[in-house]
């Protein structure tokens, strides 16, 4: 990862945005020291990896750089927090019936991709371009409830997404990235209201419309 | 036994409630949220003091109990599994870091429907669940006491909305409660006025107007304004995180405190994994549970079991002896059984102008005008809708569990500011397969932890199919451009119902178990219905019900 002042206005893979000029951290000032604490955390070097091993690392980096889209330099280190997760066991505590617990279904998981990639392509996940990737990935996501290497494809697409998805959008750069200003203790917001916005916050100067031909 | 409408002014002014639950004036009036002083100067008992009641669980069923007993002059503690929370320390203004205030223990989950725990649905701590629920405090109809008789589904309580409507208006005046004059299930109104809606309220109250539906703002456990030494709502969005405002009600704050400052002891961190028999007399004798390693057993003279609808069935389930060879209170196989969650599927709708709902709590403005049996549908009973206001973590993880992933993804998400959504509530049956047993797995104290199994009937799919067109009409309605659905479930009561008798319940009215003259169940789970209503209210109800009559069958 490369070095960033905290108060740039940062964005995954120095991406453009929709919100110019807004920058999270510029207001870390205003919040209050526990939450403070915990946010910045995110910041902050990782710790060295406990739970994937070297094989399924190859698998998982570039299935979740994939995942969210992050082709570029700066990433949200979204591997590293779930394999912080994973190694503390900061689960939900519950699994289904016909899934193991969560760091077991993860590894399996990857494992199963990595099979689907030799089967299909006649090398590993990590050898694959990511054209190959994509597709070996949405086939996962196309299963819905159908079986998937023994495991129901819903519930691992489930386990996948809910991972990436907290660690990528609980991250500054990310809030940055879609006009969300984070913590709100003890200051609040006095401007609830269609297109109201706190002197803080920046209007969307480039809005697209997502669902356009697509849902 | 119902009493009629008591006097507005009575219950719902401050200097009422204050007379009775002074909760709210023992808080700190500074920067502090928790009454340090209170906590240390708290009484505590030695185990093996035969103390009056022993409490199993500190949330909206254990806390409300403890402050009522207290109060009448009982000797009675609540063991917690979870911390005693402070909110400034505790607590973050922060969706993933919020992660601690939730069940996490490990469990089972199963059925053709699997429904997740752990987060929405599961608190842990004093205080309980209402820690994070948004805050939403519907009273039920007067019909969900007799949806069998009514509408030939579900269950028939021993007891009338009548018998409960002391109470809710009770417990209302203690949370206190905001919102408008409330013209659903027995009109009623609230002790505080409605709090101003975002953009999110705005959306929903513009799409119900152009489409002739009914909604109204509130009911939320919000004081609109200060309330004793607690502070106004700062709108800051985190209520599903822990209020660290001490503006949104949670019973660590709304009856803890006064129940403390009347000689009750809360004792956190203490986990009950088994309730003891004595076979010659008949009775419960106390709880066996682990603090910090050590196990250990506090007598009591009455045991109150308030777990909520998966752990009190699993503790019950895991209490046998020679009398009770499947767990205690379960005769009947009842234990564990017409376990219900809410259907809640959630709509988003796209707007061209900026909502940013994540600005002002996420309960703003609800409709119950469907909430009834409407004869004119292939389906009993009904749903209503409320706004909700999803943080940036669980909005993403709609999408994503909807397949949509790498740049759409990203680029649906950058589209945040501009989404309002509503919620629905959806009253799934209660059904006896649906149910909690005792699993394999153990958890880290060597018990069997609960297999959770959930299936859905014809009935909820189409409640769900129902409402979710609703919504998107109001959606549409408001403007949008483009709506999408997420199913998810929300809520969950049952487990251990009341009943007319032993057959057909593990509790009679008064929440006292058939089979243990001494045990009582005071949580969601002794509720046979739901509704589609948020439970905490009802839970509170019920069980400040149980408590007065359990205090006035002991002074006779």
């Amino acid at each position: 990862m490369k070095a960033r002042l905290p108060s740039s206005g940062q964005t995954p893979g120095d991406e453009p945005s929709r919100f110019p000029g807004f920058d999270v951290l510029a207001q870390s000032h205003a919040w209050d020291p526990v939450t403070a604490g915990i946010v910045l955390r995110r910041l902050a070097p990782m710790p060295a990896l406990r739970f994937f091993d070297p094989a399924l690392e190859a698998i998982a980096r570039p299935m979740l750089d994939l995942l969210l889209d992050q082709r570029e330099e700066p990433r949200v280190p979204v591997f590293e927090m779930i394999d912080q997760r994973l190694a503390e066991l900061t689960t939900d505590g519950w699994h289904y019936e016909d899934l193991p617990e969560d760091p077991e279904a993860w590894a399996a998981s990857l494992r199963a991709l990595d099979e689907d990639a030799f089967t299909h392509h006649g090398r590993g996940f990590a050898e694959c371009d990511d054209l190959e990737r994509t597709a070996l990935m949405q086939a996962v996501a196309d299963l819905g409830s159908e079986k998937w290497h023994d495991m129901p494809a819903s519930r691992v697409w489930s386990l996948w997404t809910r991972y990436a998805c907290s660690a990528f959008y609980s991250h500054p750069w990310v809030w940055n990235e879609i006009g969300f200003p984070g913590p709100a203790y003890p200051r609040g917001y006095k401007h609830p209201g269609i297109n109201a916005l706190e002197p803080f916050e920046v209007p969307d100067r480039h809005p697209v419309d997502p669902t356009e031909g697509q849902l | 036994m119902s009493t009629g409408p008591r006097s507005w002014f009575r219950d719902g002014s401050a200097d009422a409630v204050r007379e009775r639950n002074e909760s709210a004036w023992l808080i700190p009036k500074g920067q502090e949220r928790a009454n340090h002083q209170l906590r240390k100067d708290m009484r505590r008992f030695d185990d093996s003091d035969e103390i009056d009641a022993v409490i199993v669980g500190c949330g909206a069923g254990g806390a409300t109990m403890l402050q009522r007993l207290a109060r009448a002059g009982w000797r009675v503690a609540a063991l917690d599994a979870g911390p005693f929370w402070d909110p400034e320390r505790d607590w973050v203004s922060d969706e993933a870091g919020s992660h601690h205030i939730y069940w996490t223990e490990p469990r089972v989950i199963s059925g053709s429907d699997p429904v997740p725990l752990g987060s929405n649905n599961s608190g842990r701590g004093v205080g309980g669940s209402m820690v994070h629920f948004a805050g939403y405090v519907p009273r039920f109809h007067p019909s969900d006491f007799r949806t069998y008789s009514q509408d030939g589904v579900g269950a028939d309580w021993p007891i009338e909305y009548a018998d409960l409507r002391p109470y809710y208006e009770d417990i209302e005046g203690e949370l206190p409660v905001a919102g408008e004059d409330w013209p659903w299930g027995d009109p009623h109104r609230y002790p505080h006025s409605a709090h101003p809606v975002s953009g999110n309220g705005l959306v929903f109250k513009r799409g119900a107007d152009a489409l002739g539906i009914e909604a109204r703002v509130g009911p939320v456990a919000i004081p609109n304004g200060r309330f004793g030494h607690r502070q106004h709502c700062i709108y800051r969005g985190f209520c599903l995180q822990g209020c660290k405002v001490n503006a949104k009600a949670s019973p660590l704050i709304t009856h803890v405190p006064d129940a403390l400052a009347h000689g009750a002891e809360v004792r956190a961190d203490s986990m009950v994994t088994r309730i003891e028999y004595d076979e010659r007399t008949g009775r419960a004798t106390g709880v066996r549970y682990m603090r910090h390693g050590v196990e250990r057993f506090q007598r009591a003279a009455h045991v109150i079991v308030a777990g909520y609808s998966i752990e009190t069935p699993r503790l019950l389930l895991h209490s046998t002896s020679k009398r009770f060879p499947d767990g205690m209170c379960n005769d009947h196989d009842l234990v564990g059984r017409y376990l219900m969650v809410q259907g809640a599927p959630q709509t988003g709708g796209r707007f061209a102008d900026e909502v940013r709902m994540y600005k002002a709590p996420p309960p703003e403005v609800s409709s119950e005008q469907f909430y009834e049996t409407d004869p004119t549908k292939p389906y009993q009973r009904g749903f209503s809708i409320q706004n909700v206001s999803p943080l940036p973590v669980t909005w993403s993880e709609h999408f994503a569990g909807q397949g949509i992933w790498g740049n759409r993804l990203r680029e649906y998400m950058r589209d945040y500011v501009h989404w309002a959504t509503l919620g629905a509530l959806c009253e799934f049956l209660a059904l006896p397969e649906n149910r909690v047993t005792l699993a394999e797995e153990t958890d880290r104290h060597g018990m069997p932890v609960a297999n959770f199994s959930y299936s859905q009937c014809d009935n909820d799919r189409a409640l769900m199919d129902a409402a979710t067109g609703v919504m998107e009409d109001i959606m549409h309605a408001a403007g949008a451009e483009d709506v999408v659905t997420f199913n998810r479930f929300a809520h969950l009561v049952g487990g251990a119902r009341m009943g007319e008798d032993e057959t057909r319940g593990v509790v009679d009215s008064d929440c006292r178990s058939f089979a243990v003259e001494n045990l009582l169940i005071t949580d969601g789970s002794v509720l046979p219905t739901q509704g589609s209503a948020n439970p905490a209210l009802t839970i509170m109800a019920v069980t400040a019900r149980a408590a007065d009559r359990l205090v006035k069958d002991r002074s006779g």
